[in-house]
């Protein structure tokens, strides 16, 4: 399963459309939920209805919430959206054993067991959680905030039985040129991470959009190191199957 | 993480469900949980309380783990009916029916009883939880919102969406209780899990505003289960039970039933020594067992009862 998250507390105002960027990375299996951070006030109309639409547009929640619920809502959402992931693929299998998709359809002595597989996968899949930081201007008074809810989201995977991995981007970046940086590759664990965003230059433009591109990019890099491995090992075998065959 | 849910339904509203066809008779709202609402209903002239879920596999989930226990207690049933309704929304919400569990929250009841009633109570709580591990289960989601008691310092746990087998990651939890909240250890449901926020429940039911205090002015590197040890040493009423508070925050019970033993050993040891310095529910407990003729017969008598 893999997710992006995405925290921020304003609109994206340079390159590409957030929204199309969550539907690029819905259409990679990746599932976008992004948090928005109020100060006393809120993110603006502007700000609420992006952040709601990227959401829905890679498939995801998102939720409103102040820097004291942060941590909370962060594993929630998680933790929440594996099981709608699992729940999906149930439901598609469903879908071709009993002629219907929804777990609601059924009555409710059969959810139990149904239910039961969906609990079980949720909790033994593996997990790939990339955090995306919006580090503009604004967001500064902010960051350890988000530092602890990310803490806190290793707690919580560590817990789990399936191999659980974060990854934490921020942007945008300080070169000209880098959309996002990351600042953490995939990890199962933070032993020794000291900062994990040790002295950042907030810039003033927040390309959400982009960002969210590089780290679909950084998920697909992640898998063509899969596919070359596999390759490889194929073309071993076809190398193999050929002395044989002649 | 609740604002989708809006459902209400009025009082005196009746609501069948929609696959077994079951009547029930809503009279109040009784409380409302991470991820649904408790009815209390009137069944034929039964009292029962309803459970309507926000998500189908949420509630699901939870009704899974009642059936275990329901199988595991073999006496008294857990789980009357489970089943869909319509709301006036015309939406359908899944539902359980439940037992209805009488009594007040566990803060109101020592407010109204007494603290004297916080030991015996403990101890019962500590039953219920140790019922629990035997099981193969962890509770979860411990706090005092979640333990009603009724006369007598009976006690009952309500809301089981925290309930967890062992070895897998607590479901629902609430921060304060929470062992990775104070840096005490993981998220993983073992029997310890339960025991730490038991410790915390203790805290914050003698000292809610110190606790909460706390939560406010630590950074969270710096949350330790030290600084709620120092909560526990300086509170007058939790001075006789403040060393197991400590082995309970440090996870050195295996599970509550041992937990539970050292409680009653702890309580035992105090009153038979009358001691100058002890608090005034302890003295209660004290009379009590005079009352009894010998203290350790008391405790003895008291032993069967529970």
């Amino acid at each position: 399963m893999k997710q992006i998250l995405l925290i921020t507390d304003g609109c994206s105002n340079v390159g590409l459309s957030p929204v199309v960027a969550a539907a690029h990375a819905k259409s990679e299996g990746i599932n976008v939920n992004v948090v928005g951070v109020l100060d006393q006030g809120d993110v603006g109309e502007l700000g609420a209805s992006e952040i709601e639409e990227i959401a829905r547009a890679g498939g995801g929640l998102s939720r409103m919430v102040n820097m004291r619920q942060l941590s909370q809502t962060v594993q929630m959402m998680t933790r929440k959206t594996v099981v709608q992931t699992i729940q999906l693929a149930v439901q598609k299998e469903l879908k071709q054993v009993l002629g219907n998709g929804s777990i609601e359809a059924l009555p409710p002595e059969k959810r139990g067991e149904v239910v039961r597989v969906i609990d079980e996968l949720g909790e033994t899949s593996g997990l790939k959680v990339a955090l995306l930081i919006d580090a503009s201007a604004s967001m500064k008074p902010k960051l350890a905030a988000v530092e602890e809810a990310i803490r806190d989201l290793m707690l919580s995977l560590q817990a789990r039985q399936g191999k659980s991995e974060i990854s934490v981007f921020h942007f945008p970046g300080s070169r000209h040129g880098d959309d996002c940086v990351m600042d953490l590759a995939w990890t199962s664990h933070l032993n020794g991470v000291q900062s994990i965003f040790p002295k950042l230059q907030m810039a003033g433009t927040t390309p959400t959009g982009p960002a969210i591109m590089q780290v679909v990019d950084y998920y697909r890099q992640g898998q063509n190191d899969m596919s070359d491995y596999s390759r490889r090992a194929r073309n071993e075998t076809d190398g193999m199957m050929g002395d044989y065959v002649v | 993480m609740t604002t989708s849910f809006k459902l209400e339904l009025r009082r005196g509203s009746v609501v069948v469900g929609k696959w077994r066809m079951g009547r029930y008779r809503i009279e109040r709202l009784l409380g409302e949980g991470a991820n649904g609402k408790v009815y209390l209903v009137q069944r034929d002239r039964d009292w029962l309380a309803m459970k309507i879920g926000a998500d189908t596999v949420d509630l699901q989930s939870e009704i899974n783990v009642l059936k275990s226990l329901d199988k595991q207690r073999s006496l008294e049933t857990f789980l009357y009916d489970v089943d869909d309704l319509y709301g006036p929304d015309g939406r359908e919400y899944p539902f359980y029916i439940m037992r209805y569990v009488r009594g007040t929250t566990l803060a109101s009841y020592l407010k109204q009883q007494g603290p004297e009633w916080f030991p015996l109570v403990a101890l019962n709580l500590l039953g219920k939880l140790a019922k629990l591990h035997k099981a193969g289960w962890v509770f979860g989601d411990l706090k005092v919102e979640n333990v009603m008691v009724a006369d007598y310092g009976h006690v009952e746990l309500v809301d089981y969406g925290g309930v967890t087998a062992k070895g897998k990651s607590v479901r629902q939890f609430t921060e304060i209780y929470d062992r990775g909240y104070w840096n005490g250890g993981s998220r993983s449901a073992d029997p310890g899990y339960d025991l730490f926020s038991f410790a915390v429940l203790c805290i914050q039911l003698h000292e809610p505003k110190r606790l909460h205090a706390l939560t406010k002015e630590l950074l969270p590197q710096n949350r330790s289960t030290s600084e709620l040890m120092e909560i526990a040493d300086n509170c007058p009423g939790l001075k006789p039970v403040s060393g197991w508070l400590k082995r309970a925050l440090m996870g050195e019970f295996a599970d509550a039933a041992e937990g539970a033993e050292a409680w009653r050993a702890l309580m035992h040891r105090r009153v038979t020594r009358n001691s100058p310095g002890m608090p005034g529910w302890l003295k209660g407990l004290a009379a009590t067992s005079g009352l009894l003729l010998a203290a350790s017969m008391g405790w003895l008598l008291l032993d069967l009862f529970l």
